[in-house]
Parts: C-alpha cells; structure tokens; sequence
C-alpha cells in the first residue's frame, strides 16, 4: 500500500523522531512510505486566528503536493482535522472544490489509520513503564478518533496505563491561543499537568505534538518527573 | 390593541430570512428520530407505578400504595406523618368516588381545620393555602420516568393547592400512569387541535421544592413545598 | 445593567477572575457535579444521540418560520385573554413594561430568574420609575442585594459561597442564623413569601412558548416562578423572540432536553405552562396577561452563517464544560451571557467594539459543541467570528497581520518554507540552553512567560527523510 506521509510542520522542525517512527511503523506493515517534498502547513495556525484567506494559501500548497497521493497519514489529529475541514472551507471554489474533498477522503491520523485502514491492533511493541494517556481535543471530538490510540496502547507489551483525572478538558493549547493568552493558558496547563503527576505516570502520551510540547513544557518549567511521549515512540519500541 | 407592532416585527422577521412573510401553510416535518416512544414502551401499568417507586427515591418524595378501600386511611397517616393542622384540598369531581367528600368532612372532627377550595371564597383560599401544612390534590396525568404528577388547574384546583402549604400529597389512580411527558403532551396536543379548551394552566410537578444555588448544595423545600407524598390508588 | 456587564478591559477582567481563588474552585466542584450530572442523565436515555439531533431539528424548524410561528403564538395569547407586544429594542420592551406598571400603580414587583430582563436592564427602568422590584430566585435574590451580576446563566451565584451570602443576609436583612445552605434558605423562604403575597405584578421570563396554544412554559426548581405567575393580579412575561416550539409535542423534547443538560434532571421540580389570564372563577393566576416578545438584535443573526446560535435553550451546558470558562469564571466575559454561548452570542447581539475580545476567550477544543443539545457548533462559531474581526472588522494587532502574511508566503513557498525548518534550530540557539528554550523572543515570549520551549530537532525530519532515500539509512 502506498502512503504518503504528512509530517505537519512541528514535528518536521521540532520532534523529528516522530516522524521517523511514524515511517518505521508503517514501513512494518508493508506500507511503501512517500514524502512528497513541496508539502507545507496545513494552515491551522492562520486559520484559527481568523485569517482565512491568508490560511488557503497554504491550504492549496497542501492539496498541490498531496494531489497524486492514494492515502495522506500524518501523526497528528488536530492537522488531520484541518485536511478534513478543507471540504467544507473549498466547497464554494469550482477550481479546488473537488481535490479538497479528494483530500479530506484520503487523509488519516496514523493510529486511525492503523486500526480502521490496516486492521492492526498489535503493532508488536515493547515498552516498559507506566503511562497515562492525553486525548487531544480536535483528535477525539473534530476527528472523532477516539478508540484507535488506546487499542494500539493496550497491546503494548510491558506497559501500565493508569486514567487521567479530567482527560477530556483541553490542555491549554489551542494553537496561537498559548500565546495570545498566556494567562489562561498557563492556569489549563497547570491544571493538567498537575492531574498526570497525580496519576504517578513516568509518561504522557499522546497523539499531537501541539499538547505534547505544551504539557511537556510546563512538566519541564516545574522539574516533574514526567516526559511527555508522542504514542510514535511506544508503538516503534522493541 | 391586544396584539401591538406585530406586522412590523414579524416582517422584519421575514426580510432577515430573505423571503416572504409566512403566516400559512407551514406544518411541521416529519422528524428523523423519535426517541422519545422508546422510553419504557409496552411497560404494564404496574411495571410503570415500579419505575415511578424508584424515581421518588431520586426526587426526594414518599411514595405509598393503596386500594380504594385504604386511601383515606394512607391520607390520614400522611397528613399525621407530616404534621397536619390545617389541609386544603382540590374541589374534583373525583372526591366522591375515592370516598374523599366525607373524609374531608370528618378531618374537622379530628382537629385538623379543612378547606375544600371554593371559587366563590375568593382569596380567602389563597389565604388558606398559604396557612395550610398540607395541600391535597388528584394527578391528572402521571409521567412514571420522571416521578411527575401533571394537574390541569381549574375552579376547584386552584394553582395554590400544590404550592403554598409546606407539604404537597397526591393522590395517584393507577390508570393515570404513562410512561413520560411524550404521552401527557400528544394528550394535551390533540386536545387543543380537537377545539376542546386546556387548562389555563398546566402544572408538571415533580417532588418538593429544591434549590442548588448556594455552593451547589441541593437544598430541598424552598418557595414551594419542603415535603411530598404520592399515594398510588389501585383503580383498575 | 443591559448585556455588558463591566466596563474593565477583558485581560484585567481575566486576571481578576483567576486571582479568585473561592471562586475557581466553586466553578471546578460545580463542573463536576453538572458534568456527571448530565453524563449519567445521557446515559440513562440511551440515545441521546437522536434526542440531540430531534433537538437540533426542532429548534431549526423554528426559527426557519419564526415569523408564522410567532403570529400563532400571539393569536391564540390574545385569545385567551392576554396582551402581546413585539419589541424591537431594549428601550421599546422596557417602555412598554413601565407603563403597564405605571398604570397599575404597582409599587411591588416580584420576578422569577430571567435571563432576558437582565439583558435588556428592566429592573433599572422599573427602579428608575419608583417602583421596588424583587428577585425571587434564590441565586438572583443574593446578586440583587450585593447589586452583583450574574456569572453563570443557571446558577447565577455561583461565584459566591455561603460566607458571603450570610454576611449579605446579616447586613441586608438581619439575618442571624448559620451559614448552613438549609438555614440560608429557610431564611429567603420567609423574607420571600412576604414579598410574593404583596406583590402587585410578576414578571418572569419565559423558556418555551408553545405557538399553537400559547402556553408560556417555566422551567424551575424552586417554584418562585409559579408563586409569580399565581399570585399577584397583573403578569409580565418576557421572551427572547425565538423561544417557541411549535406544539406541546416539541415542548416535550425540549423541555427534556433542558433539564438534562442543564442540571442531570429528568425533569425539574416545576414546568408550569400558563395560557393567557386565569379563567372566569378561577381564583389564582393573572387577571391581567401581557407577553413581550424582545428581538433586540435577534432578528440581525437570521439568514446569517450563525442563526444556529439562536437555537440555544439556555441550559449552559457549554459554560459547565468549557476549560476556559472553569478558570476566568463568568464575570471575565463582561457580558450577562458568560462561557462558549456568550462568547458566540455578546458580539451578535451587542457588537464587536466592546466584545471582541471574548471570541478568542477558547481553545477551540469542541467540548461546547459536543455537549450542545440542540447542535450548535459553538467552536466553528468561534472561528467564524475571528474571521469577521480579521478581514472584515479590521480589528486584529498589526504586529499578527504582519506574522501572518510571513504565515502566507511561508505556507506557500515551499522552498521558503523548507529553508526556515532548516534555519529554525540555528535562529533559537542565543536563546537555548541545554535543549531547552526559558525565555524567548518575540511571539514566542507569551509562551516562554509559563512554560518551556523545547530546541528544533538536529535536523530536519525532511533532510533526515532525503538521506534515508538516497541509501544513507540513519
């Protein structure tokens, strides 16, 4: 099968390795991975803050380089999420109307794809340790990918999951919302940080990169004893 | 002038709509889901009167079972039970049948001051009502999902009856039970669209009076009544 | 009062909120218990999944033919005896309810909990025009002695704890029982049936009008709104115009709907329906009826992308979720409608000017939208609103209309674009120290003020890719 791997712009330049694990993974289930070169941002940022028009200019950047893909996997929800939305933002747009929708039908966040594309459960991994694990707020609820991650995580052999008080509220970042109001911001992250200590956890994981280097930030600013894990690093341990 | 500046609002209305004003021909549409009928369906009567037991549990409300030939004396303790010096009670047209005309006329012997609510006194039965340690009504419609009793206010049931005494009874017949609002509502639905006149007011009574507003505690009793008592009739 | 509540700037109103300690953790330990409140009422009806999309449905049905729906309404009101007058504004709602007072002589008022009385500011025009007006719910009475807004749009007190509240009774009222919640209670108990058997008009709100029987439905638990509707001669109702269903059949479904997701009832203590005045000979209920149907800058959101939001019911399930909501509290929104509604709902009816602020009060993490029962996609409202503020209002900072036109080309540009992944770890280095970044520059200052950034990767995911495919597997 062939797949074409969207990276999304934080783990390209800040968490690398995702995207490594993220090729190994899917190299093991027979998957031949691509990476069409020209491909961006999938707007988000832009987008949530309001400037719409500036956002589709990526936004098409994105549907040009995904154009001949047959499945886009990234290793984030919330991106994947955007890719979805591009249907509903390019339906009134005859010149991209329909590739948006191509892409919106073939894009998928990597557990996802894992689970309902390939039907893999097991991914034959390793790891030691006790982990809770965050949901993401756009994976669970735009994307509806609920499910997929804790299956994959439950057939890891040697790890503890252990639920984190409160998972569904929303970790405090919100994309440009960590820096357009830090003071909320600070007071959610907080919240959640302090919730995965009392969970006693060695790591948190999770499924995008976003949350993952906000907790992880916050876990480093107060010297916790908790790393923050992108679920790519489990599923690729032996 | 019992209806101002209507044609100028509802135009409005209208024009934001971007259309012309509708004053005919719509129905409303056939709605994909009706979740509502499968709540309890083809349950017995008497497996409803259960489901109501379990939720007076949860609404804070006594719950007792009588025959017709026991309910005066279920009332009696009731009253007793929750300390009743003077009671008021709806004029319905059911007393005589529950044998509730002459119990009426008797509590007077037994201490307790009765006042049968009589259009003709005026507010002389709010001024009761508003003494009154026990108010005594039938339900009209019984909803067994959420503990509800359903009083169609009129002369004799005056909207006072289940609100201003610090204790509410009400007597519950069996054939009275359904199985949520969806029933008692398509009843009142129909009756309207049948021209027959509803009540001027419908009163959806669930258990006593409750307040969570000072630090989210559930207070019970507060303007309404502090206590309830339901009594199912067996009148089927 | 009127919708804004509050003339402080939204980030000193944010600060205030999250230096008061009582009040967050009255918000949290309420989150809780209205959360699992309406999480187990879900899960006891099954399928609360098709009782959301009959909700959605119903109330879009509505509002599709408001204008038909509100003529039957008032048809079969003034047939039943009762006055109805539409109000375009604030002001002509107000004017009209001052002159029924007025004519009464009424000197007394007593009202139940109504959210759109306080957005049209009625109790300072009845005030203003002599007359003394009592809030009869329990939560409003307290906000109404402490001359304090409400901060949730449910428990509009919930900000208060029961300290406050009798040191507002001691000195209000002579009260000098405990702060116990049942004493506290028994307290307005008395204090408020004086209030309610000498009271000349009643004035509610309303939460659903059935359009065809003209039933006005209360939703209550304390039963203030029926002692209101019962006992004094006249009777005011207000409604915001696109609080109606269409029969007693879709009254059903919302009304369910409500108290499920507002509070985890079944049904609340009371839902009273009144029609019109009492009947002849009937002996309590209103002689005199009048419904004022208030548009105040409805009617402006219909036929736009967001007439979804006036499907709200006003159950504040969204405010009970919202992580935002859970640290600033209700008064940081500056608007008598808090949380995710208000935030979609204050800058609709009331302007971008003062309000522009509250759409970027969320993370746009959907738990409003998910916990919606009618459906409204409260998060993409959001969106929409920033988009408005942005290319249409012109309101955004200069200094992020410029990083996001650098957004654009970097977007686009994939040569650009693929250069400052590169040079991103090199750009960071004066600031980074062991692999990790305290304290940034420029945007990246907001971020660093409460948390660390973490240092680029050596190298790029997409040259470590390139070099993979070349043979030189890493």
């Amino acid at each position: 099968m062939k797949v074409s791997l969207f990276i999304t712009c934080l783990c390209d330049v800040m968490a690398s390795d995702v995207g490594k694990d993220t090729v190994e993974i899917l190299e093991r289930f027979g998957c031949v991975v691509d990476f069409p070169e020209t491909q961006t941002c999938c707007g988000q940022p832009a987008y949530n803050s309001g400037y719409v028009t500036k956002a589709k200019e990526s936004m098409k950047q994105m549907m040009k380089a995904f154009k001949h893909s047959e499945y886009v996997v990234s290793p984030s929800g919330s991106c994947v999420a955007m890719l979805h939305e591009y249907a509903h933002l390019f339906k009134d747009d005859p010149e991209w109307k329909e590739v948006a929708q191509e892409l919106a039908n073939k894009s998928y966040e990597l557990t996802q794809f894992l689970v309902d594309v390939l039907g893999v459960e097991d991914v034959g991994a390793t790891f030691s340790g006790k982990i809770t694990y965050h949901r993401s707020c756009h994976m669970t609820r735009l994307l509806g990918v609920t499910e997929a991650p804790y299956k994959l995580l439950k057939n890891v052999k040697g790890l503890e999951i252990v639920d984190l008080p409160l998972c569904e509220d929303c970790c405090g970042f919100g994309g440009t919302f960590a820096v357009k109001q830090p003071s909320i911001s600070e007071q959610m992250v907080k919240e959640k940080t302090e919730h995965i200590a009392e969970t006693g956890a060695d790591y948190v994981v999770g499924g995008d990169m976003g949350c993952l280097m906000n907790i992880g930030g916050r876990l480093s600013r107060d010297d916790r004893q908790v790393t923050a894990l992108h679920i790519t690093k489990i599923l690729n341990s032996h | 002038m019992s209806i101002q500046n209507r044609e100028s609002f509802l135009n409005n209305v209208a024009d934001q709509l971007g259309r012309k004003r509708r004053s005919k021909g719509v129905t409303r549409p056939q709605y994909s889901v009706e979740p509502q009928w499968r709540v309890f369906e083809g349950a017995t009567q008497d497996e409803l009167i259960d489901k109501l037991e379990d939720q007076c549990r949860v609404i804070h409300t006594h719950f007792k079972r009588s025959t017709m030939d026991t309910l005066t004396e279920v009332i009696s303790q009731s009253i007793e039970e929750n300390d009743g010096h003077a009671v008021v009670a709806a004029d319905d047209k059911r007393n005589d049948e529950y044998g509730l005309t002459s119990f009426y006329e008797n509590l007077h012997d037994e201490g307790v001051a009765f006042h049968l609510w009589d259009p003709s006194k005026g507010r002389e039965n709010i001024q009761f009502a508003e003494r009154a340690d026990v108010g005594i009504t039938f339900s009209d419609i019984t909803l067994a999902e959420s503990g509800t009793v359903t009083l169609f206010n009129h002369q004799g049931n005056g909207r006072s009856i289940s609100l201003l005494p610090r204790t509410y009874i009400a007597i519950i017949p069996k054939s009275t039970l359904v199985p949520r609002m969806s029933q008692a509502v398509r009843h009142i639905h129909k009756a309207h669209a049948d021209g027959v006149d509803v009540s001027s007011c419908v009163s959806f009574i669930t258990g006593p009076s409750n307040s969570a507003d000072i630090e989210m505690n559930l207070i019970v009793g507060v303007h309404g009544p502090v206590k309830a008592t339901y009594i199912v009739v067996e009148d089927m | 009062m009127g919708i804004k509540i509050g003339n402080a700037p939204f980030r000193d109103r944010v600060q205030e909120g999250i230096e008061n300690d009582f009040m967050r953790g009255a918000v949290s330990s309420a989150q809780g218990r209205f959360r699992s409140g309406r999480l187990k009422a879900a899960e006891e009806l099954g399928d609360w999944e098709d009782w959301r999309t009959l909700g959605e449905e119903i109330r879009s049905h509505t509002l599709q033919n408001l204008d038909y729906y509100l003529e039957q309404l008032s048809e079969q009101v003034s047939k039943r005896g009762g006055k109805v007058f539409f109000a375009q504004t604030a002001e002509e709602a107000n004017e009209y309810i001052r002159n029924v007072v007025q004519k009464k002589e009424a000197k007394k008022i007593v009202k139940s909990k109504s959210m759109v009385t306080e957005e049209i500011g009625l109790n300072e025009t009845l005030e203003k025009a002599g007359a003394e007006v009592v809030e009869t719910d329990l939560g409003e009475w307290i906000l109404q002695m402490d001359e304090d807004p409400p901060s949730h749009i449910v428990t509009p007190a919930l900000h208060k704890n029961k300290e406050q509240i009798r040191e507002t009774f001691a000195s209000k009222k002579g009260y000098k029982n405990s702060d116990l919640p049942e004493e506290l209670a028994t307290f307005a108990r008395e204090q408020l049936r004086k209030e309610f058997l000498s009271a000349d008009v009643g004035i509610t709100g309303c939460n659903f009008a059935v359009a065809e029987s003209g039933a006005v439905t209360f939703v209550t638990n304390e039963g203030n709104a029926r002692l209101v509707t019962a006992l004094p001669e006249t009777q005011i109702s207000v409604m915001g115009m696109e609080r109606l269903v269409p029969t007693w059949e879709e009254l059903d479904v919302m009304v369910s709907l409500l108290t499920r997701a507002a509070v985890g009832q079944k049904l609340t203590s009371y839902v009273t329906s009144i029609t019109g005045t009492k009947q002849e000979d009937e002996v309590d209920g209103p002689e005199d009826y009048h419904l004022v149907i208030v548009d105040n800058g409805r009617s402006k959101i219909l036929g736009t992308e967001f007439q979804s939001a006036l499907h709200c019911i006003r159950c504040a399930a969204c405010i009970n979720v919202c992580p935002v909501y859970r640290h600033v509290g209700g008064h940081s929104y500056g608007s008598v409608y808090p949380g995710p509604i208000g935030a979609v709902l204050t800058p609709l009816l009331d302007g971008y000017d003062d309000h522009k602020d509250l759409p970027y009060a969320s993370t746009l993490c959907a738990a409003c939208t998910e916990a919606c029962p009618v459906k409204i996609p409260l998060h993409e409202h959001l969106v929409r609103h920033r988009e408005i503020i942005v290319e249409k209002e012109k309101k955004a900072p200069r200094s992020e209309r410029m990083m996001m036109d650098g957004f654009a080309k970097w977007g686009s540009h994939p040569a650009a674009y693929k250069l400052s992944t590169k040079m991103a770890r090199k750009a960071l280095k004066p600031w980074t120290k062991e692999e990790v970044i305290q304290s940034g520059p420029g945007p990246l200052k907001g971020w660093t003020d409460v948390r660390d950034f973490p240092a680029p990767s050596e190298q790029t995911f997409r040259s470590w890719f390139k070099t993979r495919q070349k043979g030189g597997r890493s």
